[in-house]
This record gives structure tokens, C-alpha cells and sequence, in this order.
């Protein structure tokens, strides 16, 4: 452990530039990936959870099920589409950041969906009973409601930041572990891993642990602010 | 104004049917009647937030508000909750003192008390006027002292928009305070209405008089 | 909340800090007790620190001709019998033949080869990868980049990319001529399934058997000035490696079918890759045919108490194989690496 940590000091303070290359492939990973999937899944989030129609509750079975889904099954699912044989090759997206943003856009907008979802099926009745009651418009009464969701948005955002960062199985499959490309934190984890450096794996991954610390200290003072 | 008559039927279990009924303006009609008698249903179909079994309005044209029992405080503070319903600050200031919630003025309304937030959700409603105003247990959570201030505010409303107040009580006190009209139901049932005079010292129903002596009135 | 989440983080931190703590004396603790046979052979049990790492793990047999370890280069056919998951045919698949000819041909030039022959020797002392005699040479022009062809793929195996021979030798090449080549690495059986799938412009690997499939399904090519599909154009030697008091004698074998015969008539400890790999292919073929060991776990199952596949990298096994003092079948390569490294790869 004491060596780990050396070596984890040693590799940020040499400013290597293939840590670096995979710092920042990393962030842009993780970052667009859970920004992505916030925009899209909090406006459905917001929707399953606040309007009742035809199809809701099979759409949110479903949404659980896409929950559940190994990263590794998402991984894969999109090396075949993506593939030189694959019915999607002319797009050239395999072994690229591009196509790993979207295979983890697939995996975490469905837990951004279901933390959404729980929250507003939670609130919307009382306070749309109340808005209503007020005779105020929709308009208002689904910026009220936004107005609500402020702090679990913030919530199941931290979740899904944590799940880009901790993901591998996907980022492996669809980027390929390129060096200077696609290689990410948890893959070169792996490679090392593999490789047999436990040392320079463990270094790594408490350089990744410190980095989500960081993030997280971050978004939860914000979301404290938020909450007050 | 006139309300159509209709019945209510969940899980096909009919919980209220209730003939036409008349709400004078610049009057408080109170609703009263225990626990289950189908006066917030009442109240829910009248503000138009749950349809009647026919899905046809029992009122139209005219502009509601409604008070649901337990309001929602929105995520901001006291005052900005009262100022979502008009932008008139000194007339939300005025409700504010007089119901004595100015000193939270600035506080989030998620951390007020049942009391302090119930006297919010009366300012915030009675912030513009309404054509009908239709009020859910408004004091239920108040203390005494609360209680008799939101009333003499109630009836002081009624008076001066000239709008029909409709006041959802489990208190016949209350009703006797200040209402000018009674309507008494009892398990989705209409029993009797009239003045509040008459029906709450010589109810003409048996089960009013029931209701009545069970609350040692 | 706020305060749940800071608290859900420090037990995370709490949980890693104490796995980390304990990795030091890696998982395999529980195996390190050396069977009570070996017990007697060492005589001062080697104190893991961290820092003072003595590899006891050492060659045992190497150079012996059927160990040797060819690597070839195969072009990837454009025109390849391409099929989709489902088995349909595919045909326009994206190939850039230009882009691998010119990375072969560049590999095959007299600069190319001399980088790959001299690779390792200051490192290590000794040279990684030694060229084939009847190696295939290149005196091809070899075109610039262009905005079409610069991209190109290489799917290779670890050994390749783990010995620090293609990190060395490719910025070379793109720095000369505008390309820009993505390795892939992998094990040999899943780096030849990437190409299949058309995602490599060619490959370089080290399994004679799945190259001359790979040749055999269409799949490879023959390049402008060139005679054959496979380009056998440099070798080492697979070494077996094991505990330096080599309890099954390995090291006085006739040969190493003969070695490896002892290793399982004694049912010492041995640490198979099972990965699919270039090594394993290779391991499975120097076991007596009679034990029918095969890739398929159902074969070895019998085997269990002394054969141990890891399914794993080749550094990862070789570290096993030190704390369990199991024999291992290594490339030469990366076991010069992880003996430099001090056992610690890296």
C-alpha cells in the first residue's frame, strides 16, 4: 500500500504525459457521458414521473430491466453494431471516444430516468393538486415542479457521474484500450492489471478515487447550497 | 351560482352522489360532516382537480381556487411562496402581518411548522381574487389564537370579493363562527343544507341531529 | 443527504485503503504454502518486502526448437467472405490496404528491421526478438499519408505490446510519414475475432494454427511484392520458466515434451494463461497427448489440484507463478521485463 501511494504521487508530481492523455480522455469520458444522459434523462424523468399515459408502466419495466444491464453486455451490443461487419460501420465510430460517451449515455440515462422518476411520481400529486388549486397554467406548474427536482437532479447526477467513472466493461469493449486514443483510467487499470503490475494499478486507481472524491466534494457543497 | 348534480364512483364503490346545489356569492357556505363523508371529494370535484363519473364540469366559467388540505410549500421562501399567486408585495406583506408569519418572510417554506405553513398556503391563496374560493380544512393546523385571525380573514374575503366561499370544517364551532350556510353530508351522502342558523340549532335530518349531539353540540 | 454521501464516500475511501493495505501480500497468500515436497530444496525463505524483490522464478529451458515463437504480419483482405453477427454477407467493408501495406512494408524495410533486431538489448541486456533468416524483405517505396489512408489498425497481441517493441518502433514510422496506427492489443485469439469482425487493417500475431485459418477463411491478403498471405519475419523462443529449485527436474530434460511430461507426472503447480492467447496455443500442443488437455475447461478438469488456468494476462500469471512456485510457459519478452521490473511488472 505504502508503495502505491509513493508510486501514485510519484506518476501525478512526473506530469507523465500518457497519465495525463488518460486523465483527459477520462474526463471527457465521463464528464460528456453523464452530462448527456442528464440532459436526456431528466426531462423523462420528469415525464414518466409527473404524467400518467397509455405505455407508462411498461416503459418504466423496461427502464429498470436497462438498469440492470451488465456494462459489459452494452459494450458488446455496440461492438457488434459498430463493428467493420457491423450494419452501422459506415459511421467509423468503433475504438472511438465518441462511440464510448454513447454506449455509457446508454447505461446511465436509464438510472437518471429511475431516480427522477421515483422522485417527481413522489412530489408532482401534492403539488399539482396545490398549482392547480392556485389555477395556475402547466407552464408553471412544470416550472415548479423543476423548481422541486432541483436537488435530486443534482442527486442522481452524482450517481451517474459515478458509474462513468467506475465503468469499464463498455469503455473496453467499444474504445479498445487505444493507447493516446480510448485508454481510459479503469482500462488501463485493467491492462496493468493483466499485465501483472498490481503496484502501478493500485496507483492509478487511487489517483481515480481522489479525482471522484474531488468531484464529489465539489457537486455536494453545491448541493448543499441547493438545499438550503 | 349553481352546481350540477353528480356522483363520484371509485373502484366501482360510488363515494359521494349530490344533488344540484346552490353556492350564493359573498356568502361562506360551509361543508361539514365526520371523517369520510366525502367533503374533500366535494371539494377536489368542485375545483375541477378530480372529474365527476360523467366527466362533465359542475361548474363552468368561472375562475376557482382551492386550498387542498395539506398545500404544498414550493421550494423558495415564505414570501416568494405567497408572491407565485399575484405580484401585489405589499398586499402579501398586509396577509403576512395579519396572519403573523412576516417574521419568516425570508425563511425556506419546506422548514416551517404545520401551523406556520398552513397560515402560508391561506396567504398564498387569498393573494388575488377568485370567483369561487374553495378552502379545505384551512385551519386545521393553526392554534387557537391563528384559527380566529384566518377566520375573521375568511369572512372579511367573502365580503369584500363577493365571491362564493366554500369551507370544507370538521368543526361545527367553526361553521357556527362563520359560515352563512350549512351543507351536511354523511357517508357520500347529501343529508340536509340551509342556514347555517337553522340547520346547526334545528337540524331537520336525524342524522344531523347525531352528528350534532356526537360532537356535544 | 449531503451528510449520507460524505459518509457513503469515506467508507468507499475506508474500503479501498484497507483492500490496498492487504495487496501487498497479494490474494494468493492462501496458495503461497509450498507443497511439502518442495519444503526441503529452499533454504532461506525469500522475504517479500516490497522493495527488496528476489525473482525466484527463472528460465529453466529455453532454445529448444519447438519452442520457438514466430510472429507474423497478415494484411487484412479487403474483399475478405465478410459475415454480420448472424452470419449474413456483408461487403462494403471499410479496409485500408494502402495504410497496412505501407506499416509492412516500412516493418520489412532494412530500418525497420534493423529497430526491431536491436530492440531490448540496452534495456535488458539481451535481445527480445531475433529476424527470421528467410524473413521476407522490403525495398518497396513507401507513399506518404493522405487524408484517407492515414488512419491504420493494427490488432496485435499483448506480448508485442507489453514488450515495448511497437511503442518503440511506431512513433518512428508516423513521425516519417503523416500515418497515425492504432494498436490494439489483445490476446491472439481474440486480436484475429477483432479482425474478423473488420476492425483491423492488419495483424500481427503468433499462433501458426489461427494464422493459417485466418489465411484459410479468406480473410488475409497477399501485398503488392510480397509471395505469401503470412509474414514470418521475426521469432523468439517460448521459455519455461519455474522455481529456481526446479523440484520436477525440468531443467535435465531431454526436451521440453519430456519437461513437461515431469511437470505433470509430478502434478507440480503450473500456470496456464487460458486466455486463448498465442502462449496458451502454444502450451496446449507441449502437454502429452494422452492427459488431452485442451481449451476447454471441461479437459482439465480433472487436473485441478496442479493445473491452473488463470485466464489472464502474461505478467498477471507470471506473478502467480512466483508466489505459488508453479512452472510457467512465458514468451522470452516479458519474462526479461518482469524480472527487470523486480517481479513487479512496471
Amino acid at each position: 500500500m505504502g508503495s502505491s501511494i509513493r508510486k501514485a504521487v510519484e506518476l501525478i508530481l512526473s506530469a507523465d504525459p500518457e497519465l495525463l492523455n488518460i486523465l483527459s480522455t477520462t474526463a471527457r469520458v465521463c464528464l460528456s457521458s453523464s452530462i448527456l444522459a442528464l440532459i436526456i434523462g431528466v426531462p423523462l424523468g420528469i415525464l414518466f414521473g409527473a404524467e400518467r399515459f397509455p405505455g407508462r408502466r411498461v416503459l418504466l419495466v423496461l427502464n429498470r430491466t436497462l438498469i440492470g444491464m451488465p456494462p459489459v453486455v452494452c459494450g458488446l451490443l455496440f461492438y457488434m453494431l459498430f463493428s467493420g461487419v457491423g450494419p452501422f460501420r459506415h459511421l467509423h465510430l468503433l475504438f472511438t471516444v465518441k462511440l464510448m460517451i454513447i454506449a455509457q449515455v446508454v447505461l446511465i440515462t436509464p438510472i437518471i430516468i429511475g431516480v427522477m422518476e421515483t422522485f417527481v411520481a413522489d412530489t408532482a400529486p401534492a403539488l399539482r393538486e396545490t398549482a392547480r388549486g392556485l389555477g395556475f397554467g402547466r407552464m408553471k406548474e412544470y416550472r415548479l415542479l423543476i423548481n422541486e427536482c432541483l436537488y435530486s437532479i443534482f442527486s442522481s447526477y452524482l450517481l451517474s457521474f459515478a458509474r462513468a467513472i467506475a465503468e469499464v466493461g463498455a469503455v473496453a469493449m467499444v474504445g479498445g484500450a487505444i493507447a493516446w486514443k480510448t485508454n481510459v483510467m479503469t482500462t488501463a487499470i485493467m491492462m496493468y492489471t493483466n499485465r501483472g503490475s498490481f503496484t502501478l494499478g493500485i496507483a492509478l486507481g487511487l489517483i481515480l478515487l481522489s479525482l471522484s472524491l474531488l468531484v464529489n466534494i465539489i457537486l455536494s457543497v453545491m448541493q448543499g447550497r441547493l438545499s438550503r | 351560482m349553481k352546481t350540477n348534480a353528480f356522483s363520484k364512483t371509485y373502484n366501482g364503490r360510488t363515494v359521494l352522489t349530490l344533488p344540484a346545489l346552490e353556492l350564493p356569492t359573498g356568502q361562506i357556505t360551509a361543508v361539514i360532516g365526520p371523517n369520510g363523508s366525502g367533503k374533500s371529494t366535494f371539494a377536489k370535484i368542485l375545483a375541477g382537480i378530480e372529474r365527476t363519473d360523467d366527466k362533465k364540469p359542475i361548474l363552468s366559467g368561472i375562475s376557482v381556487g382551492y386550498l387542498p388540505q395539506k398545500s404544498f410549500p414550493f421550494r423558495m421562501s415564505t414570501e416568494k411562496n405567497i408572491l407565485q399567486n399575484g405580484k401585489n408585495l405589499s398586499r402579501a406583506t398586509k396577509l403576512m402581518k395579519m396572519l403573523g408569519i412576516d417574521h419568516l418572510a425570508k425563511q425556506s417554506a419546506k422548514k416551517l411548522s404545520g401551523g406556520e405553513s398552513a397560515r402560508m398556503a391561506l396567504c398564498r391563496i387569498l393573494m388575488r381574487p377568485y370567483d369561487l374560493l374553495i378552502l379545505d380544512e384551512p385551519t386545521t393546523a393553526m392554534d387557537m389564537e391563528s384559527t380566529l385571525v384566518a377566520e375573521k380573514l375568511i369572512r372579511q374575503t367573502s365580503r369584500e370579493q363577493g365571491c362564493a366561499l366554500v369551507l370544507i370544517t370538521h368543526s361545527i364551532s367553526q361553521a357556527r363562527r362563520i359560515a352563512d350556510r350549512v351543507i351536511v353530508l354523511h357517508q357520500g351522502q347529501f343529508i340536509e343544507q340551509g342556514q347555517s342558523v337553522q340547520v346547526l340549532s334545528k337540524p331537520k335530518q336525524e342524522k344531523t341531529k347525531h352528528f350534532l349531539e356526537f360532537y356535544g353540540l | 443527504m449531503k451528510k449520507i454521501v460524505s459518509l457513503m464516500l469515506a467508507l468507499v475511501m475506508f474500503f479501498a485503503l484497507a483492500v490496498c493495505g492487504q495487496s501487498t501480500a497479494p490474494a494468493f497468500a492462501a496458495a503461497e504454502e509450498p507443497a511439502p515436497a518442495e519444503e526441503a530444496a529452499p533454504v532461506e525463505e525469500p522475504a517479500r518486502e516490497t522493495d527488496a524483490v528476489v525473482v525466484d522464478t527463472c528460465i529453466l529451458l529455453e532454445a529448444d526448437d519447438a519452442m520457438i515463437n514466430n510472429y507474423s504480419l497478415l494484411a487484412v483482405n479487403p474483399e475478405a467472405p465478410w459475415v454480420d453477427a448472424d452470419g449474413n454477407p456483408v461487403s462494403d467493408v471499410a479496409i485500408n490496404t494502402v495504410g497496412a501495406a505501407a506499416l509492412i512494408n516500412w516493418l520489412l524495410s532494412e530500418e525497420g528491421q534493423e529497430l526491431a533486431a536491436n530492440y531490448g538489448f540496452e534495456e535488458y541486456g539481451e535481445y527480445l526478438f531475433y529476424l527470421k533468416d528467410d524473413r521476407p524483405v522490403s525495398t518497396a517505396e513507401i507513399p506518404a499519408a493522405t487524408e484517407e489512408n492515414r488512419l491504420i489498425r493494427l490488432s496485435t497481441t499483448t506480448s508485442v505490446n507489453d514488450s515495448g517493441l511497437l511503442g518503440y518502433m511506431l512513433p518512428i514510422f508516423e513521425e516519417k510519414y503523416g500515418y497515425e496506427v492504432e494498436v490494439y492489443s489483445a490476446g491472439t485469439g481474440k486480436s484475429i475475432a477483432n479482425a474478423k469482425m473488420g476492425n483491423a487493417d492488419l495483424i500481427l500475431v503468433h499462433s501458426k494454427k489461427q494464422e493459417e485459418a485466418f489465411i484459410a477463411d479468406g480473410f488475409s491478403c497477399v501485398i503488392d511484392g510480397m509471395e505469401a498471405e503470412r509474414l514470418n519475419w521475426m521469432y523468439n523462443y517460448f521459455v519455461l520458466c519455474g522455481p529456481s529449485a526446479d523440484p520436477a527436474g525440468v531443467k535435465d530434460a531431454a526436451d521440453v515434451k519430456a519437461a513437461f511430461a515431469a511437470i505433470a507426472e509430478g502434478k507440480f503447480p503450473f500456470i496456464s494463461r487460458g486466455d486463448g492467447s498465442g502462449t496458451h496455443t502454444k502450451e496446449l500442443s507441449l502437454w502429452p497427448e494422452e492427459l488431452g488437455i485442451t481449451a476447454e475447461a471441461e479437459s482439465f478438469k480433472d487436473y485441478t489440484d496442479w493445473y491452473i488456468s488463470a485466464n489472464t494476462g502474461m505478467g498477471a500469471c507470471l506473478v502467480m507463478a512466483e508466489e505459488m512456485n508453479a512452472y510457467i510457459l512465458t514468451d522470452k519478452a516479458t519474462f526479461l521485463t518482469f524480472v527487470a521490473n523486480d517481479g513487479v511488472m512496471g
